[in-house]
């Protein structure tokens, strides 16, 4: 019996992983049409047009240097640089807020183009994430590039990959809550702005009395954005910041990807 | 192999008092819902080639029906198998990203049907032909009217060469010369030997083009058959539910004097009885000669209309009709597009009672219909005799020569 639940659980945490890469390849005709257009909207209208998507990013970099390295002149106890901590930890983070707070919005989003037509319902989830990556990907490489040097640049790129994929399962979770219950999704961008604070973007985790220091590992994100410094910037980071963000990975995979199949019939039909 | 194949297939809609009642359902799997059956019990085979049409009334399931075998609805019982492409026209521009432009949309219907870049590429310039809405092909289809809305999504439905074609009265949007164009389209897919589903409220459209009529009466298949005869029984169905008799006020009220761009119009229907005209008009079986005439004012670009008349009883059944395409008469018309055509009854051979004659004009092919009449002009039938029925048949008595020599002779009518 338990063994028959974690063989199911095992095979479907496997799909989970596997399913998304398969849709990314069959449909990609149609991804690259609906990417390419939201990307497009974004910037209707504009002289500059596509410019905007990456001009937008920088300027707030730009704001974000001129207040803390320039009128504030803030100073950390490491070796590393305020300015560049901050920014490391800021772009991937903004990446992160992005990815999840439209995938609770992405199903009603597309509702016109699958509400009464044939459509693959499962490339939905994966829209969010392949639009943040293509435009945070670029920021964050354009910034690791400057702050760290060049070779950082390729870094940077195998971090935003990596982040794309433990996104994954959270994607589709969102996106089927977001549909349901719609009361998650009015209160969700408070919940993302309270994990900002929770998560050492702004100070260093050093900084936090010591009492407070134990409740950092209860946050996913503050071992994520630890282990962009560690690859970064060679700040320290502890076994538990590789192994925690895994397993709840692996542990959201399955339930994921099945409460999609099981309530993708419903989508349709639900308002 | 059947095109499409539904086993004991039935849909039950639900509903739900909030959304994350359905959540719950979904996790739990105790049930949170109202339910409404619409469809049960449904077996069908419908092999290539086959041109299906669907008739019942409104709500009777035939939507559900065909959005099952589109694959827009899952069923909740029984088995739905279809095999082959798939273009569904369902409903007005559905699967259209309003953001979009025309040209987007058209690749992405096209990508989601499974066609490669290289397929939409080739098959793109006949899409914007057909479909014919020009430089807001660039425009997103937000911007778009409904009636260009319909012609792009159509475009799209019949270019990507669909093995299987599903219509949800589509023919009847669109102006005129369109709907014209897309018959000729799906009579040219039908031709090709693909299977087309078709529904429609117009019982002449689906007689006209299908093979195969079923008739969907409360969720269940009531009659599968001929077309005529299935069209047959439903028509007798509808005429035994409709108790009120037509209402002659409605008919020509609707001529309007509306520019004729693209379709054609009645101008005026005359029946004329013995000098008088109007209506009532007052007839007597077999004695009076009934003229009707027809005026109409068409398009010059499209060709030259058809005319039908029919003539129904009290109870709306059509007792008998008759058209001008069906007796093999082509109209004339001037070259603004203006024409007229006569027609008498002598003799009129329906007994007494009072009928109603409804005036169709339609494409030239017989089927479309621009404009109608419908029961234009009440008849008011009396007659001397006391012969019993709808019609007085043309006849002749005939009796062995010598039998009663001062009797010899024969009675004819």
């Amino acid at each position: 019996m338990a063994a028959n639940l974690a063989q199911r659980f095992a095979r479907n945490a496997v799909a989970g992983a596997v399913e998304p890469f398969k849709i990314l390849f069959t449909q990609r005709t149609l991804l690259r049409l609906l990417i390419k257009r939201d990307i497009v909207n974004r910037t209707a209208g504009t002289i500059l047009g596509g410019v905007w998507v990456l001009a937008q990013p920088a300027l707030q970099m730009l704001a974000f240097w001129f207040l803390l390295d320039f009128v504030l002149k803030v100073k950390f106890p490491g070796q590393v640089p305020f300015l560049n901590y901050f920014l490391i930890g800021m772009v991937p983070w903004v990446l992160i807020a992005e990815v999840l707070g439209r995938s609770m919005t992405v199903l009603a989003e597309f509702s016109p183009l699958y509400r009464r037509s044939v459509f693959p319902l499962s490339i939905l989830p994966v829209i969010p994430l392949l639009l943040a990556g293509l435009i945070y990907g670029t920021v964050f490489m354009i910034t690791a590039a400057v702050l760290e040097g060049l070779l950082s640049a390729l870094f940077a790129v195998g971090v935003v990959a990596a982040l794309l994929v433990w996104l994954l399962p959270f994607c589709y979770l969102l996106a089927v809550i977001g549909l349901f219950v719609k009361d998650i999704a009015q209160v969700f961008p408070f919940v993302l702005t309270m994990a900002m604070y929770l998560t050492p973007i702004l100070y260093m985790p050093e900084m936090l009395p010591e009492q407070f220091r134990g409740f950092l590992a209860l946050n996913p994100f503050a071992d994520i954005v630890a282990l962009i410094h560690a690859v970064l910037q060679g700040q320290p980071f502890t076994a538990g910041q590789w192994v925690r963000p895994l397993l709840l990975w692996g542990l959201c995979l399955a339930p994921a990807w099945v409460l999609f199949r099981r309530t993708e019939p419903h989508m349709r039909e639900a308002l | 192999m059947s095109a499409i194949v539904l086993r004991q297939a039935g849909k039950q809609y639900v509903s739900y008092a909030h959304e994350w009642d359905r959540l719950w359902e979904v996790l739990t799997r105790r049930p949170r819902h109202r339910s409404f059956q619409a469809l049960s019990d449904i077996n069908l085979m419908v092999p290539h080639g086959q041109v299906l049409g669907i008739v019942g009334k409104n709500g009777a399931g035939k939507s559900t029906l065909l959005k099952l075998m589109a694959g827009t609805l899952l069923p909740s019982a029984g088995s739905v198998e279809v095999n082959g492409r798939v273009a569904a026209l369902l409903e007005l521009g559905s699967g259209f990203h309003p953001e979009m432009t025309g040209r987007e949309n058209v690749y992405l219907t096209g990508a989601i049907m499974g066609l490669t870049q290289a397929e939409i590429d080739r098959l793109y310039p006949e899409i914007v032909a057909f479909a014919g809405i020009g430089e807001f092909i660039d425009q997103p289809v937000k911007t778009y009217s409904s009636g260009m809305f319909v012609r792009l999504a159509f475009a799209v439905a019949t270019c990507v060469e669909p093995d299987i074609l599903i219509i949800d009265e589509a023919l009847s949007v669109g102006d005129g010369a369109f709907a014209r164009k897309s018959f000729e389209r799906i009579k040219a897919i039908r031709d090709h030997g693909k299977t087309i589903l078709f529904c429609s409220h117009s019982l002449y459209q689906v007689e006209a083009i299908c093979n195969r009529v079923i008739w969907i009466d409360q969720g269940r298949v009531r009659v599968d058959g001929e077309p005529a005869a299935v069209v047959t029984a439903y028509n007798n169905f509808l005429a035994g539910e409709a108790s009120a008799s037509p209402d002659a006020a409605t008919g020509v009220a609707a001529m309007t004097a509306l520019p004729v761009h693209g379709t054609a119009r009645l101008t005026g229907v005359v029946a004329t009885v013995g000098g008088k005209n109007g209506s009532p008009l007052e007839l007597e079986t077999g004695r009076s000669d009934l003229q009707i005439t027809t005026c109409f004012d068409s398009d010059p670009a499209l060709p030259c209309p058809s005319v039908a008349l029919a003539f129904l009883g009290e109870d709306q059944r059509i007792v008998t009709s008759a058209g001008t395409h069906n007796d093999g008469l082509t109209l004339a018309r001037d070259p603004l597009g203006r024409g007229e055509v006569s027609v008498i009854f002598s003799k009129f051979p329906l007994l007494k009672g009072n009928y109603w004659l409804s005036v169709y004009l339609l494409g030239e092919d017989g089927v479309h219909v621009y404009d109608q009449a419908f029961a234009a002009v009440e008849l008011r039938v009396s007659q001397r005799g006391l012969e019993q029925g709808l019609v007085s048949l043309p006849r002749r008595w005939l009796q062995p020569a010598g039998v009663g020599a001062d009797r010899d002779r024969q009675q004819s009518l």
